[in-house]
């Protein structure tokens, strides 16, 4: 024998949703943002002279130019220096990351909250590595070419500065984030705060630290590029003179060139970040 | 050279004083005059329901929290008068054990250990590991033997065991040197049988080595099982401090009852 209660009920339950206070409220600051982001990008529209009917008209300048640019100047009087500007422009990326990373440690643990030794260090680590990252590395590039004259060096040594300022900053930040306990359990146990960043902080960021460091290798080989367009060397230098001169065909090989060595930068750091993260 | 002529715990001196020990957070009282001894040789239970500051008494003791009033005495230092080497030295003789264990994970369980011995190395020489003096990475490996993990030294800690990484916590406090040890709920997330195994290490250490021992547990019946005395924390004030023999369900109601006044 079945009573009614042995089986589930027919018809589901419900009840009243009760009505929430803040809702009229958020759907009225989210039309305030709607409004505010599209005035600000007629705004900007105004401001950068947008007008796509200009790119329309303006088609036949780039088709001669394509047309000039096609095929490249694959002759090894232009694939040759090419390549040898692509591998000073990957030195130039590479020393430029590298060089950076004692500063940008010693800024980073002296910049984070969670190891700094007093506010005003604080302060003034974080002030410094907002100024290095605030100032581009094309203009530290072109301060060091009044220094040091035309050349890669100038790059490498823009770079390490800008780098200094962006990687201090993530770095600091993610040291930040981590798990403060290790380093708790060795304040404890009496050991200093050199000897804290030591064994608890930095050991526990190491794959942070280094996913970060490829990215930013990645991101400065690119860089070392546009350095070049100002004289601080390597392929960028070669594009530059190759457009002045109105040798497309040969600025088109260089851009090849770039192009396999980026893609190639890019794969290979994403290769060693994957085989990190597993 | 002490340890030897102490290892028989007969005669038990204090190693750990609490006198009137005062906390408040934002004008909200959460200890009230505690007082509690614990001896060398003794492992110490403290009981209490959530929120009835147990973390708080042993991170004021470990310098985490600073007492608003009362007396801490470690190994027959009075902490109060002390300050900069004097009190960190005093401190030395107490390490900490905590829930969530505080390892780093990458390293190995030997490096682990060897950082409890990070206060006796010059900074020059304890920048990595590999510098560490031989004679650092020997005592730790006899700590970590002591915990009966010697055949796991060079494995990463993450690699191991909450169990295990809960015993390396403890072989790094030895590593430490300290004489007193405080554990705050060293067994909470651990397996049953973990948690017996930690729990009889502790009581091992406390006896055979000497050690005063005094852990945060949520289990009465461990407390029962491996503890020489209990001490209640009921909203921030001392309720009992008895041997665990003498410790009654009614005793044990009063810490745990619902309608507490902290209910939140
Ligand atoms: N840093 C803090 N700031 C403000 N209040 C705190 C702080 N730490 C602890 N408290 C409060 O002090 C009281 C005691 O906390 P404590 O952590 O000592 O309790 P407990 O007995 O260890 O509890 P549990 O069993 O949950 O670990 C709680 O009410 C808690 O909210
Ligand atoms: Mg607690």
């Amino acid at each position: 024998m079945s009573t009614p209660l042995d089986t589930p009920r027919a018809t589901p339950r419900r009840m009243p949703v009760p009505r929430d206070p803040r809702r009229r409220w958020r759907t009225g600051s989210l039309a305030a943002a709607v409004v505010v982001v599209v005035v600000l990008h007629v705004l900007a529209f105004e401001g950068t002279e947008f007008r796509p009917a200009r790119l329309i008209e303006g088609w036949e300048g780039m088709a001669r130019f394509l047309a000039e640019a096609f095929p490249p100047d694959l002759s090894w009087e232009v694939l040759g220096p090419s390549l040898e500007a692509t591998v000073v422009t990957l030195w130039i990326g590479l020393l430029g990351t590298t060089l950076s990373v004692p500063f940008a440690i010693l800024l980073a643990v002296l910049g984070a909250r969670t190891t700094s030794p007093h506010p005003l260090v604080y302060q003034a680590a974080r002030s410094v590595l907002s100024f290095f990252r605030a100032v581009p590395d094309i203009v530290f590039a072109l301060i060091f070419v009044t220094a040091v004259g035309l050349g890669p060096f100038a790059g490498v040594l823009a770079l390490i500065c800008h780098n200094t300022g962006v990687m201090g900053k993530l770095w600091a930040e993610s040291m930040e984030e981590i798990d403060q306990g290790p380093q708790e359990a060795l304040r404890t146990a009496g050991a200093n705060r050199t000897q804290q960043v030591a064994h608890a902080t930095l050991p526990m960021v190491v794959p942070q630290f280094v996913g970060l460091l490829l990215y930013r290798f990645d991101v400065n080989v690119r860089s070392s590029l546009v350095l070049g367009l100002v004289g601080a060397g390597g392929i960028g230098l070669l594009i530059n003179q190759s457009i002045k001169s109105f040798q497309f065909d040969e600025m088109l090989t260089h851009i090849i060139v770039v192009l396999v060595l980026i893609v190639v930068v890019d794969q290979v750091s994403a290769l060693v970040r994957r085989r990190l993260a597993a | 050279m002490s340890s030897l002529t102490m290892a028989a715990p007969i005669l038990q001196t204090t190693a750990l004083s609490v006198r009137g020990l005062t906390k408040r957070y934002g004008g909200r009282t959460v200890l009230s005059g505690v007082d509690f001894d614990v001896r060398y040789g003794e492992l110490v239970a403290f009981l209490g329901a959530n929120g009835s500051g147990k973390s708080t008494t042993l991170k004021c003791v470990m310098g985490l929290a600073e007492p608003d009033d009362g007396g801490i005495t470690l190994d027959g230092a009075a902490l109060g008068p002390l300050r900069g080497g004097q009190l960190q030295a005093a401190r030395r003789q107490a390490a900490m054990i905590f829930q969530k264990i505080h390892l780093v994970p990458r390293r190995s369980a030997l490096d682990n250990v060897c950082a409890g011995a990070l206060n006796r190395i010059p900074t020059s020489r304890s920048l990595i590991p590999a510098l560490f003096p031989r004679e650092i990475r020997e005592e730790a490996m006899a700590c970590l033997d002591r915990v009966g993990l010697a055949d796991r030294a060079l494995d990463k800690v993450s690699q191991l065991s909450g169990g295990q990484q809960q015993r390396v916590a403890v072989a790094r406090a030895l590593c430490q040197r300290a004489t007193i040890v405080l554990a705050d709920e060293p067994v909470s997330a651990l397996d049953p049988h973990a948690a017996e195994r930690v729990m009889a290490l502790l009581h091992d250490l406390a006896h055979s080595e000497n050690l005063a021992v005094a852990a945060v547990l949520h289990q009465p019946d461990l407390a029962r099982r491996h503890a020489d005395r209990a001490i209640g924390l009921l909203g921030g004030r001392m309720v009992f401090d008895t041997p665990t023999r003498d410790l009654t369900g009614a005793q044990l109601d009063e810490l745990y009852q619902p309608d507490r006044m902290d209910l939140t």
